[in-house]
């Protein structure tokens, strides 16, 4: 694969609000390589959604640059290659969930015969096949989730962008989308996901980032940076500085 | 722009359109509202033909910018509003794509709600023992649903930078304003000072001339089919407007920065 998965290089945004300048990212550097499983960690508000949305293309970076793949993030031949699944995904209330899928493969070019086999295969893998062909408007908050992570897989991205992609769900739930997670990177895809669950990131991610107030401040595997704090939630929360929030 | 990517996304606003009710509510309170007029017989004229097809007709226009405002105005604010839209533009869809999808679905939508308001009165029409010329007929709805494609490009255009019920009230204003008081225009500009008279041309020139798209009179009076060729020239005025108008809109959303509500 051409280039990293990822590559940040002094990535800045900034805000105008009423209440001044705010820096969403201040000069963010991350190299995220292709075929792992990258942990992007920060607390509410650290700037992590900002950063995955300068990814998608959404927002233009006040400076730095971006890349997926080698090719720059303000181009659409990046979103080519990438999946994403929001944090809280909602989908097209009064379309099928087979239809849903389908114009995911439609918007991605795909042949009818790929898309149809491709809907079919992914329905069963998330256990929706039964509920494939029923508004989606019926579907619980789980399957809600499933089908938006079954649409952001159409394309068989090579590039995954998930934002909290286990938020609110129950534990099957989350059992079935780190299944699918694990399959993704037995297969070589490259995962660029944010959590809360710090010891699902800690079982899952190859390499994580924590964000804190738009500079990350600290980088490398969940394993090495752990050390004396002995778990990965005691680290995170001593390095972002919400460790005195809560108390001894 | 890849056409089978538009066609996607304007198959997603038919389907919406045709699954959510308030398209059919629209239809049956304007069938009630032509039964209701005719049935007033004001200065006796309920059972004159041309009188029914002029009521249904102002019906029928005032129903399909209805329905183009509506369905125009709701689609950016509400997929910005849902969060729907990060997931499709995450995808390679260009901006320029989703604004045509979204265009060429709500004017197909509207015109085909328009169709169906045309087919009720055509029925009222021959229940009442008159009758619609064939051609005329079919070069009015034409017209109307090139009129339906501005109102939509109008719509959309507002909803690139305002919330739904604003672009709506915006559209609303701008689509009767170009309806009703452009026209009366060269009228005024007759007795108007020098300031005024040029703020009025240009008024006139820069505003879209909907009552270019309108053969309701002929359809009433019964003249018969206008000139193909003149036919023409206004469809071609009318795809010149809708392209600068989508090109407006793709000017003000191309940058626009989305995020998330809640993000912050």
């Amino acid at each position: 694969m051409k280039g990293n998965g990822i590559e940040m290089r002094g990535l800045t945004v900034t805000y105008a609000s009423r209440m001044g300048t705010v820096n969403a990212l201040s000069g963010i550097n991350l190299t995220v390589p292709s075929g792992s499983v990258f942990g992007f960690l920060g607390p509410n508000g650290a700037g992590k959604t900002t950063a995955m949305h300068v990814l998608l293309g959404f927002i233009t970076p006040t400076s730095g640059h971006a890349s997926i793949f080698g090719e720059d993030v303000q181009g659409s031949i990046a979103r080519q290659r990438i999946g994403y699944l929001p944090e809280h995904p909602i989908a097209y209330r009064f379309l099928t969930g087979r239809e849903y899928l389908q114009m995911a493969g439609s918007l991605f070019l795909l042949e009818p015969t790929q898309i149809k086999s491709r809907a079919k295969l992914l329905l069963g893998q998330l256990d929706l096949i039964d509920a494939a062909d029923r508004r989606i408007s019926t579907y619980s908050r789980g399957m809600m989730q499933r089908i938006c992570l079954a649409h952001t897989l159409m394309s068989d991205p090579d590039l995954l962008i998930l934002d909290e992609p286990t938020g609110g769900l129950d534990p099957s739930g989350r059992m079935k989308i780190r299944m699918m997670i694990n399959d993704l990177r037995t297969r070589g895809k490259t995962i660029f996901f944010s959590s809360h669950e710090l010891s699902e990131v800690e079982l899952m991610c190859d390499s994580v980032a924590i964000l804190a107030d738009g500079e990350i401040v600290a980088e490398g595997k969940p394993a090495a940076l752990v050390g004396e704090d002995k778990s990965l939630e005691r680290y995170f929360l001593r390095v972002t500085g919400t460790e005195k929030e809560i108390g001894p | 722009m890849k056409i089978r990517r538009i066609i996607t996304i304007a198959k997603t606003v038919w389907l919406e359109a045709l699954r959510r009710k308030d398209v059919y509510v629209l239809l049956i309170l304007l069938g009630i509202m032509i039964v209701a007029v005719m049935s007033l017989d004001i200065f006796g004229l309920g059972g004159v033909v041309g009188y029914v097809k002029d009521v249904g007709l102002l019906a029928a226009w005032f129903f399909g910018m209805v329905v183009a405002i509506t369905i125009s105005t709701r689609q950016l604010p509400d997929e910005e509003k849902a969060n729907t839209i990060f997931p499709l533009l995450a995808k390679p869809v260009t901006r320029a794509e989703l604004l045509t999808g979204k265009w060429a679905g709500a004017t197909v939508s509207a015109t085909i709600a328009m169709l169906a308001c045309y087919l009720l009165l055509a029925v009222l029409v021959k229940l009442k023992g008159g009758a619609f010329e064939g051609f005329t007929f079919l070069q009015c709805y034409l017209l109307h649903a090139w009129a339906i494609g501005v109102i939509c490009a109008i719509g959309i255009l507002f909803s690139t930078r305002l919330n739904k019920d604003a672009a709506a009230t915006l559209s609303y204003v701008t689509a009767g304003a170009a309806f009703l008081l452009i026209p009366q225009i060269p009228r005024i500009v007759v007795n108007a000072q020098c300031v005024q008279r040029s703020g009025l041309l240009v008024l006139y020139y820069i505003m879209p001339h909907l009552e270019l798209f309108d053969m309701r009179r002929r359809m009433v009076h019964d003249w018969g089919p206008a000139s193909w060729s003149s036919l023409l020239y206004v469809m071609i005025y009318g795809l010149v407007l809708i392209g600068l108008l989508l090109v407006l809109s793709w000017l003000a959303y191309r940058r626009k920065v989305l995020s998330r509500a809640d993000l912050f």
